[in-house]
């Protein structure tokens, strides 16, 4: 896809989705095929028709057009290949008929076994053997997406890589920013916040001393607290213990960037809107009652028509209170881990923005893939940005400048 | 599910009660009726129940409630990390319904020794029903140095009825805090 601006160049937006990509071997079936002559091909395709519809391969296009030295060739697909299948003897009668009325020479061939679902996936398709492709009419990859969308969810990603740099010896954390995306509002920001802060003094020495020399190395990722979850008792930063501040507690292993955003989120909203009934938590209702999910999506919807209406008002009533989070896209620079994941589902985030995959506990399309679990109550749409080094080290520069 | 033999079982069953009441207050505060009490050396030391609606922050779960006052507590001790982390490997949970994925989540990173819980939840359940959380990673360490994942036993079962009648009930009143009903709520039957 072409960079929307030259700010972003060779950036990149890559959809995940709920599914693993299957493997050759799962998304292909075996086919019997043969070539044909032009003149014979209405005929035989007539026949064909109706000696051996292919039911359950409908989006394949029964005869493939090949050209070889200027000239048309023609191949059909007779029938499907049986399991054990090698010998004429196994194909139905009136194939084998037809291959001795004209002669045919079959020969095996790998096609797609399932409908395209995106115009990259049809593609790839087609270069085994044609398929036909309807986008589906509400598209959640990228090709949803317009050029301008694209640029402000490059934006928000940049802004989410300006904060990564922890003020604790340099050491790489996770951010996240949850965004409003019909007017760009940013809700809440925040970086992992499992250990104490330095005091800003000690920071800005450290930080000065070391501006030459420091070169970001994201695989330097142990600070990360999604994705060394594990590990907030061996970092210790001159053990800063027993020192609570003021807001409780001075360490917690659990706050990890996600986790503050949607706790500051929801610090707004009960501060923007004070004395309003607090909204139904409705997450464990499909246990125990009946309301399906396709009513469920039908109310989000309309509050987000809702929301989107008044928000040219400026307004701030009741109205336009989302719930939760409903409607916000989230950016991380790591990709969450299942903790962080599943608190995303509960809060009804939209739509996940993230950076960096998290090989050993990631739970967004490395390890785990939450956005695919059909039984949860909620699914949002993932995404990876996969942003250029020369555009990271750019970020991490300007920053150091501020 | 692990056999016990009857008097550990009635020890687990007293603490599921105190969870249970946990449940109720969530209940009686229009919140999703689940509750847990967190036990060390057979005192209980932390409770909590959903405070979802209250705070309109969705994570915050009877688990995630009673782990904060746990948190809390020890660090106004003076406990450090290292102590906070034996001290939570000591720690069993009774909780009345299967902890979800982020709670289970959660329950590994500290290190919690043993989690017991009423109903299963075939929704999201982080302990076996959706992915299986409380099972460690088979290799100790992986290769880059990062620290080791944790398990902890888990089973499930204890006072189920009670727990799923507690939800049922819940919405069954249909929640007052809704905004706008769609249609009248009907009550499916359990599904076990």
């Amino acid at each position: 896809m072409a960079a929307p601006n030259e700010q972003f160049v060779d950036w990149e937006i890559i959809h995940v989705p709920g599914n693993a990509p299957l493997s050759l071997e799962d998304s292909t079936v075996n086919v019997v095929a043969a070539k044909i002559e032009p003149k014979q091909a209405s005929a035989i395709i007539r026949q064909l028709n109706q000696i051996c519809p292919l039911e359950n391969l409908r989006h394949l296009k029964r005869v493939k057009k090949d050209k070889s030295q200027g000239k048309v060739e023609l191949s059909i697909i007779l029938c499907l290949s049986s399991e054990n299948g090698s010998s004429i003897e196994a194909f139905p009668s009136g194939v084998r008929q037809l291959i001795d009325n004209y002669n045919l020479s079959s020969f095996y061939a790998k096609v797609s076994k399932c409908q395209a679902t995106s115009k990259e996936e049809w593609e790839e398709q087609c270069k085994l053997w044609p398929t036909s492709f309807h986008p589906p009419t509400n598209p959640e990859g990228v090709s949803g997406l317009d050029a301008e969308e694209i640029k402000s969810i490059y934006s928000s990603m940049k802004s989410v890589m300006q904060l990564v740099q922890s003020n604790i010896q340099h050491k790489v954390v996770n951010a996240a920013v949850i965004v409003n995306p019909f007017n760009g509002q940013i809700i809440s920001k925040a970086q992992d916040d499992i250990l104490p802060l330095l005091k800003s003094s000690e920071e800005n020495i450290s930080w000065n001393s070391k501006n030459e020399e420091m070169k970001y190395k994201w695989s330097e990722n142990k600070g990360v607290a999604c994705v060394n979850p594990w590990g907030w008792l061996e970092r210790s930063c001159q053990d800063h213990d027993a020192m609570p501040c003021d807001s409780g507690l001075a360490w917690h292993p659990l706050k990890h960037a996600a986790m503050v955003a949607i706790e500051n989120a929801a610090v707004r909203d009960r501060r923007l809107f004070p004395n309003s009934s607090p909204c139904n938590n409705d997450c464990y209702s499909e246990l125990y009652s009946d309301i399906g999910p396709a009513k469920r999506l039908k109310t989000e919807e309309a509050q987000l028509t809702n929301q989107n209406s008044e928000i040219g008002n400026g307004l701030t009533s009741e109205a336009t209170r989302p719930y939760l989070c409903t409607g916000f896209d989230i950016y991380l620079a790591w990709e969450p881990c299942p903790m962080c994941a599943m608190a995303l589902v509960h809060q009804r985030i939209k739509r996940i923005f993230y950076a960096f995959p998290n090989p050993r506990v990631g739970a967004l399309g490395t390890v785990h893939r939450l956005q695919g679990e059909k039984s949860l109550n909620h699914h949002y749409s993932v995404f990876r940005i996969h942003i250029p080094d020369k555009a990271l080290s750019e970020i991490f520069l300007e920053k150091l400048k501020d | 599910m692990g056999r016990v033999s009857e008097s550990v079982s009635e020890d687990i069953n007293r603490f599921m009660e105190l969870a249970i009441d946990q449940a109720k207050c969530a209940f009686d505060n229009l919140e999703v009726p689940i509750g847990c009490v967190i036990v060390e050396d057979d005192e209980v030391i932390a409770t909590g129940y959903n405070k979802t609606t209250e705070t309109r922050n969705a994570t915050r779960h009877a688990e995630m409630e009673a782990i904060d006052t746990l948190l809390e507590k020890w660090q106004k001790c003076g406990l450090n990390k290292t102590q906070v982390a034996q001290k939570f490997s000591n720690c069993i949970l009774y909780v009345t319904c299967e902890p979800c994925i982020m709670c289970a989540m959660a329950l590994s990173i500290l290190g919690i020794r043993e989690v017991f819980f009423g109903c299963a939840n075939d929704k999201f359940g982080g302990c076996g029903s959706i992915l299986s959380l409380h099972i460690g990673e088979a290799d100790n360490k992986c290769s880059d140095g990062a620290s080791q994942s944790k398990g902890f036993k888990c089973t499930g079962g204890y006072m189920a009825d009670e727990a799923i009648s507690l939800l049922k009930s819940f919405y069954e009143q249909g929640n007052p805090n809704a905004p706008k009903p769609h249609r009248p709520v009907r009550v499916q039957a359990p599904q076990k």
